[in-house]
């Protein structure tokens, strides 16, 4: 089975969210820190600690603009999946916002226990099978890191960012971002680099236009 | 005796210290040994616990609780991965062995070094607050630490438990994030690996954990524990101490040297009462030995120093005794020598006093006898006068001879003699004297027959012996002269018949003046024998008589042979 690559999921998930809203756009680059692996096709991503400071590797940012949004109405559907493929969390790194439901489907033949001790979100899901249905999920109801970790497989970590916001992007290995049907408005733009680093640009957006904004 | 005394006491002395110390020694080295086996053991448990925590520090809901800042679940997940550590509390009686990897208690320290506390107590081993306050840290330790805990049991008394704390190093960061303590039960040596009567315990914070011990004992022995580690005297040693009234030997050593925990020794009881008994039983056996050697010395010595003695003494006896007989001997030769002296003197002065007035006599007697015209009779008479005026000479110089041999002034200038000469041209001169004793001469001698000598003095020693030969002979009587001829020595032997010395007079026959019985009819004045000995004497040669017996009397002088040409060194009387 073809397993969809990160950055569709991700657009799976904030798609149907921005488009409705608005149409102003921001584009840009982050400028992601070094990294020593060669690049290759069909990178696997990894969650990678470097003195207790948590990112992927090779490095992603997640645009997203801060401001004063209203939260989903409704119980949240389910609106993104963060799986289990080959012993690793796919993706590893997952923005969400607040309010969503994620799902942990089981794409491996053996057991999973996905549990989060982060003060954002604490939950374990217990051992299930591939075939567990329906398929576990839990919902993000707090803005904040989540890891992501499995009790049976002990290298497996995974990152969930829930953001107050419904505008957010992943950026592309180069740190191109595009972030578009934005509301027009003052707003604050931040990136997410890493655990401990999040940088920020205040923003401007007007109707119809696409602002050019790079990090730093 | 003082010497061997001492080295007696000196072995003594050394041989009981030696001994003394050997039993030290060798408790000591067994006390070495059982640490080295609790070490060991301890050693194991740590690898075995360092291991745990290892991999407890990787099992996701503890990396979690400890990264994730979960704190408060870190019980809770830890119970599951830590139920084969904790035992069963219910087998702690039971199987003492596995006990050493069963804890009694466990808590986690926080990156800071502080306790964090339980939610509740189960599962995790009780502990009361002050206990539990006594683990924690300084700092979070970044290898396996070892310390001792008291803990009061209502029980039993107060006990000692064993305290570990192993660092739960971060995957992520590799630094230690937190510890893990646990709390054991002491390990105890197997009973069969402890000599009997030997008692081990630990020390810590003044408090003493000695099974077997009576309470007043153990707290006696924890005060004077206390009283040496606060001295500062930290260095494993040892401490004489009394317990239920016997004599034993403490040893300590610091349990966890380095450890942030509270300091803990290992203490370590020996009874002496076998030891000193053996040393009580060897002092005899030295003490016994040594007495028998003393004896034995002193036996030894006695009777060395009597045979070394003895000598001394006599050499100190007879050495007084030779320096009283010396000084008497030395004022006898003094006085001796002055008499020889005076006497020299006085015969010197009157020869020469007599010699002037009897050349004056025999110079007017010649004169009255070639006057004419003079009687017969006064013709014989006055001959006969001057005849003794020729004796009266020759005493005369005999005596001056003597005399100056007497003060040591005669010298002889040593040449080779021939004596065969001498002695045939005097048996000539016999053959030419008017007298009709018709004597048959016997010689036997080789020719030449070298002497040393002085050819004027030999000749006088000859003349003597040679004419009493023929004074002394009776009639028809013979002369014998023979020699012997050795390396060194050539012996004249001058035999003659007539009547022969009696035996009384022998011995004085060399005496100055000295005129035997027989010879009143014969002409001479006492001096020739001893005027030939002492001149013999001069020639370094010797004089005596043979024998006189049977008509026979025989004399026999030693010259010393010349074995030069020339003339060589002189003596002097």
């Amino acid at each position: 089975m073809k397993f969809p690559s990160p950055v569709f999921l991700l657009l799976l998930a904030a798609w149907p969210v921005n488009a409705a809203l608005a149409d102003a756009t921001i584009e840009g680059q982050v400028a992601l820190p070094k990294t020593h692996a060669a690049p290759v096709m069909n990178k696997r991503y990894e969650i990678v600690s470097h003195g207790g400071i948590l990112s992927t590797n090779p490095p992603l940012a997640v645009v997203y603009l801060s401001g004063d949004f209203p939260a989903p109405a409704a119980e949240a559907k389910i609106t993104a999946q963060v799986g289990q493929k080959d012993m690793a969390f796919v993706p590893t790194l997952l923005p969400i916002q607040a309010g969503s439901r994620v799902e942990f489907p089981n794409y491996d033949n053996t057991y999973h226990n996905i549990f989060s001790y982060s003060p954002t979100k604490r939950f374990d899901l217990g051992r299930y099978r591939p075939d567990e249905r329906p398929v576990p999920s839990v919902l993000f109801d707090q803005p904040g890191l989540v890891v992501l970790h499995c009790d049976i497989h002990e290298h497996m970590r995974g990152l969930i960012l829930v953001l107050p916001t419904p505008y957010f992007v992943l950026t592309d290995p180069d740190g191109h971002y595009h972030l578009t049907g934005l509301p027009p408005g003052h707003y604050i733009l931040k990136a997410w680099v890493d655990s401990n680093t999040t940088l920020e640009h205040p923003v401007d957006l007007r109707d119809g236009a696409v602002l050019r904004s790079d990090f730093p | 005796m003082l010497v061997v005394t001492v080295v007696t006491a000196l072995g003594l002395f050394f041989a009981q210290r030696n001994v003394a110390d050997n039993a030290r020694r060798e408790l000591e080295q067994s006390f070495q040994r059982e640490l080295a086996s609790f070490h060991s053991l301890q050693e194991i448990r740590h690898t075995a616990l360092a291991e745990r925590s290892r991999t407890l520090a990787r099992r996701p809901r503890i990396h979690a609780a400890l990264e994730d800042n979960a704190l408060d679940l870190l019980y809770p997940s830890a119970r599951d991965e830590l139920l084969d550590v904790i035992g069963d509390p219910d087998q702690e009686a039971s199987e003492s062995e596995a006990l050493a990897f069963n804890a009694r208690f466990y808590r986690f320290l926080d990156n800071h070094g502080a306790v964090i506390p339980p939610p509740n107590t189960q599962g995790v081993g009780p502990l009361r607050p002050e206990e539990e306050a006594r683990l924690g840290l300084r700092a979070v330790p970044d290898r396996a630490q070892t310390g001792y805990l008291v803990r009061s049991n209502h029980v039993s008394g107060d006990v000692i438990d064993e305290i570990i704390a192993m660092p739960i190093i971060s995957s992520e960061t590799g630094r230690p994030v937190a510890a893990l303590v646990l709390g054991f039960k002491p390990i105890e040596l197997s009973v069969r690996n402890i000599p009997a009567g030997i008692l081990t315990g630990i020390w810590t914070q003044g408090h003493l954990s000695l099974p077997g011990v009576n309470t007043a004992d153990r707290a006696a022995l924890a005060r004077k524990l206390s009283g040496a580690l606060a001295a500062g005297d930290r260095r494993q040693t040892s401490l004489p101490a009394v317990i239920a009234g016997q004599p034993c030997l403490l040893f300590q050593q610091r349990l966890n040297p380095g450890s942030p925990f509270d300091p803990a020794y290992e203490v370590c009881i020996y009874p002496l009462t076998e030891s000193q008994a053996r040393q009580r039983r060897l002092l005899w056996q030295f003490s016994g030995a040594g007495g028998v050697l003393l004896m034995g010395a002193f036996v030894a010595s006695h009777y060395l120093s009597q045979r070394l003695s003895s000598p001394v003494e006599r050499i100190v006896v007879d050495s007084e005794q030779n320096r009283h007989m010396r000084r008497k001997a030395e004022a006898a030769l003094e006085l001796t020598h002055e008499e020889l002296q005076r006497s020299a003197r006085f015969s010197a002065a009157a020869s020469h006093q007599l010699k002037t007035p009897v050349t004056v006599l025999r110079a007017g007697l010649e004169e009255l006898l070639a006057q004419e015209p003079l009687s017969a009779p006064a013709r014989e008479e006055i001959s006969g006068l001057v005849h003794q005026t020729f004796r009266l000479t020759n005493l005369i110089e005999d005596l001056l001879l003597l005399s100056r041999m007497d003060a040591g002034r005669l010298q002889l200038q040593f040449s080779p003699i021939d004596l065969a000469p001498l002695i045939e041209g005097w048996l000539d001169d016999l053959g030419a004297l008017p007298d009709s004793l018709a004597l048959a001469v016997e010689t036997d001698f080789p020719s030449p027959l070298l002497v040393e000598g002085e050819q004027r003095y030999t000749t006088l020693v000859l003349q003597n012996l040679l004419e009493n030969a023929r004074k002394y002979n009776r009639p028809g009587g013979r002369i014998r002269v023979s020699t012997q001829a050795s390396a060194d020595w050539i012996v004249l032997t001058i035999g003659n018949t007539g009547t022969t010395i009696p035996a009384a007079d022998q011995p004085n026959v060399f005496q100055r003046f000295h005129r035997s019985a027989l010879g009143e009819n014969v002409p001479g004045h006492g001096l020739g024998l001893n005027l030939a000995m002492e001149l013999t004497r001069l020639h370094r040669g010797e004089l005596r008589l043979v024998s006189s017996v049977d008509d026979w009397t025989e004399f026999e002088v030693r010259f010393r042979a010349s074995r030069r040409g020339s003339t060589g060194g002189g003596v002097s009387a």
